[in-house]
């Protein structure tokens, strides 16, 4: 096994300080604590009325967890990375220490599916094409090809090692050439929109971004289905858990594509169209999702609140932008107004299996958080914002849980029964055969 | 993830210097006018409107199996007053439950066909010899053509119709093709076996 390399170009010593700081976060589980022990979220909001869950216990739920993990990685990895493609050393080690958590997490996750000894594996493969990932964008902030295509060079082999254990651990369930043909758009992804972002071709950027965050996500239910055993992994196969999965996707995204506008609507930057063209493009396959489950009607409903919501949170940062107490004001009392009325929505479309008061409670607690990372970052205080995005990406799961039961169950209420009677019997004798 | 071009910084180094250049020339008025304070940039979120419509996907019109060498208009279906999904009048027509998903849409849409009539073949009499990896079209009304793949074919019986597998919806674009197998229940005048094919989007 290789072991980590930092390179020993004389002008990337600036490097060093947050390169430590990832190569803190990768160590093992628990070297790396939440200040004073305690989370933003909890220091600073009323207890949510969708309450977070204990550590997941079941097997689907932890495979649930293995895809949010790592569709997170990749949104943190390109904040990283975009972070010092900017030269914006506070931000990048900010997004480092996100990532490390991360990290951390993912390693704590792969021992609780997979066993402890697959997890040691797996921890150090994964830390270095994190490292990598940090050179390769150093690279191209220096405009250095030679340590961009050596990182790339880096990276290419890291994913060989970490498909080549993903097959090892799935025992003849998952071929070579897919799970190298995984990784590496893993690894393209990531170097494809850095080079997008330092060439200022953000709407490429983004758009990349998203197919990298739905592709790490989808790895997670790839790597359970085949590294599980095969009665555990059948479970991934249950259409509860299937709209879990993808409405937690959904959801989550939403979280980090919100966040995202926000920042740029604080620094009134070149990037805030981009960003606001995925924020929208996520509503459409939120709205588009909603079709499918309620029909148009409540789709259009649903799009027409969702939409309301999305643009008094970019108010609020732009209010913030302007330093303007009164709009900002103004965004959070229209937001309250949202809360209960997308609230009652909800309740009325799943016929009364969700709550509106719960839910508006839980909308306020989203809201809250999403206002205080913008009053974080307009602020400069990169490791508070990124703590409560990471703590609203959990808490979004939490909440995408409970509604993709609701919205199942509501589903299934109206489902035909049983199979359908598609044969009159003149041709028995050979069907019969069969 | 943004970048933060030092805007308020550059405007403030412009006045600084404007007011230092102005400074230092010559005077021409004992008293000169103060240079006017520069204007806020505009700010780029006040344009921003969210996403009021997405996507629609076409109804589905016509089904083409070659493997099968079916090619069908599509009737649509709904349910019957028993609950149960209505079935097409012909059976060398196929029908969509149109109170499911579209096919192409993120959600397993469902078309049914007979097996057999009183007197011949049905639309889907080879369902079950499907293969793995056949192709499925379905025209939609837009002019656009959804193509699937079948993942697999089962057969099941009536009495355990995995309604789940076969209608729940998981937002992902899969299609399911049902009819009937089995033995012949002359009693009942029914197959008792459903035979279903499901398939993913190509």
């Amino acid at each position: 096994m290789r072991h980590m390399q930092l390179r020993g170009h004389g002008h990337h010593w600036q490097l060093l300080p947050i390169l430590c700081i990832g190569l803190l976060a990768v160590l093992p589980a628990g070297s790396l604590t939440v200040p004073q022990g305690r989370s933003v979220a909890s220091a600073q909001t009323s207890r949510p009325a969708v309450a977070s869950r204990a550590a997941p216990a079941t097997t689907p739920e932890l495979a649930l967890r293995l895809q949010a993990l790592l569709g997170q990685h990749s949104l943190l990895a390109a904040d990283f990375m975009r972070g010092r493609i900017r030269g914006d050393e506070d931000f990048a080690q900010a997004a480092n220490a996100a990532l490390g958590k991360n990290t951390d997490a993912m390693g704590q996750l792969m021992g609780d599916l997979f066993g402890d000894a697959t997890a040691k594996k797996f921890a150090p493969l994964w830390a270095e094409h994190i490292v990598e990932l940090f050179t390769y964008a150093g690279g191209l902030a220096d405009q250095d090809d030679d340590v961009r295509a050596e990182a790339r060079e880096e990276l290419i082999e890291y994913e060989q090692d970490l498909a080549g254990f993903f097959v090892d651990e799935a025992h003849g369930r998952l071929t070579t050439a897919a799970a190298n043909r995984a990784m590496r758009m893993h690894v393209d992804h990531l170097l494809m929109q850095a080079d997008a972002y330092a060439a200022k071709d953000y709407p490429t950027a983004d758009r990349i971004l998203r197919e990298s965050y739905e592709h790490t996500y989808d790895l997670g239910a790839t790597i359970a289905d085949a590294l599980l055993p095969a009665k555990e992994a059948a479970a991934l196969q249950a259409p509860t858990w299937r709209l879990r999965s993808r409405l937690g996707k959904l959801l989550a995204e939403h979280v980090v594509l919100v966040e995202d506008v926000t920042r740029a609507a604080v620094t009134n930057t070149a990037d805030f169209t981009a960003a606001g063209q995925s924020v929208n493009g996520n509503t459409r396959d939120l709205a588009a999702a909603m079709d499918i489950l309620f029909g148009a009607t409540a789709a259009k409903d649903f799009q027409s609140l969702w939409a309301y919501y999305v643009e008094q949170v970019v108010a609020y940062a732009s209010g913030s932008a302007a330093g303007d107490a009164t709009r900002r004001e103004r965004a959070r009392a229209n937001l309250h107004d949202f809360e209960g009325r997308m609230a009652a929505f909800l309740e009325s479309v799943t016929g009364k299996r969700l709550g509106s008061s719960s839910l508006a409670n839980a909308f306020l607690v989203h809201d809250q958080m999403l206002l205080r990372h913008v009053d974080a970052f307009a602020g400069k205080d990169y490791g508070t914002a990124h703590q409560i995005a990471y703590e609203t990406y959990e808490q979004m799961f939490d909440l995408a849980r409970q509604l993709a039961d609701a919205f199942g169950a509501t589903v299934a209420a109206r489902l035909p029964v049983g199979g359908p009677q598609t044969g009159y019997g003149g041709m028995a004798d050979a069907v019969g055969r069969r | 993830m943004r970048a933060y071009p030092r805007i308020g910084l550059l405007a403030g180094v412009a006045v600084l210097l404007t007011a230092l250049l102005t400074g230092a020339q010559p005077a021409a008025d004992p008293a000169p006018l103060a240079p006017a304070p520069a204007a806020p940039p505009p700010l780029v979120a006040d344009t921003f409107r969210s996403a009021r419509t997405y996507p629609q996907v076409a109804a589905p019109l016509r089904l083409r199996i070659p493997a099968l060498r079916v090619n069908s208009a599509l009737q649509r279906l709904g349910l019957q007053a028993d609950g149960t999904v209505a079935v097409p009048k012909r059976p060398d027509v196929a029908g969509w439950y149109e109170a499911g998903p579209r096919p192409g849409q993120d959600g397993p849409a469902v078309i049914l066909g007979h097996v057999d009539s009183r007197a011949g073949p049905g639309i889907f009499f080879d369902l079950v010899r499907l293969p793995r990896g056949a192709v499925i079209e379905v025209d939609r009304a837009d002019g656009s053509t959804a193509t699937f793949r079948v993942t697999r074919v089962s057969r099941v019986a009536k009495t355990r119709f995995p309604t789940d597998l076969v209608y729940a919806p998981t937002l992902e674009p899969t299609l399911r093709l049902v009819t009937c197998g089995g033995s012949f229940d002359e009693s009942r005048r029914s197959y008792r076996d459903n035979v279903i094919a499901f398939a993913s989007l190509a």
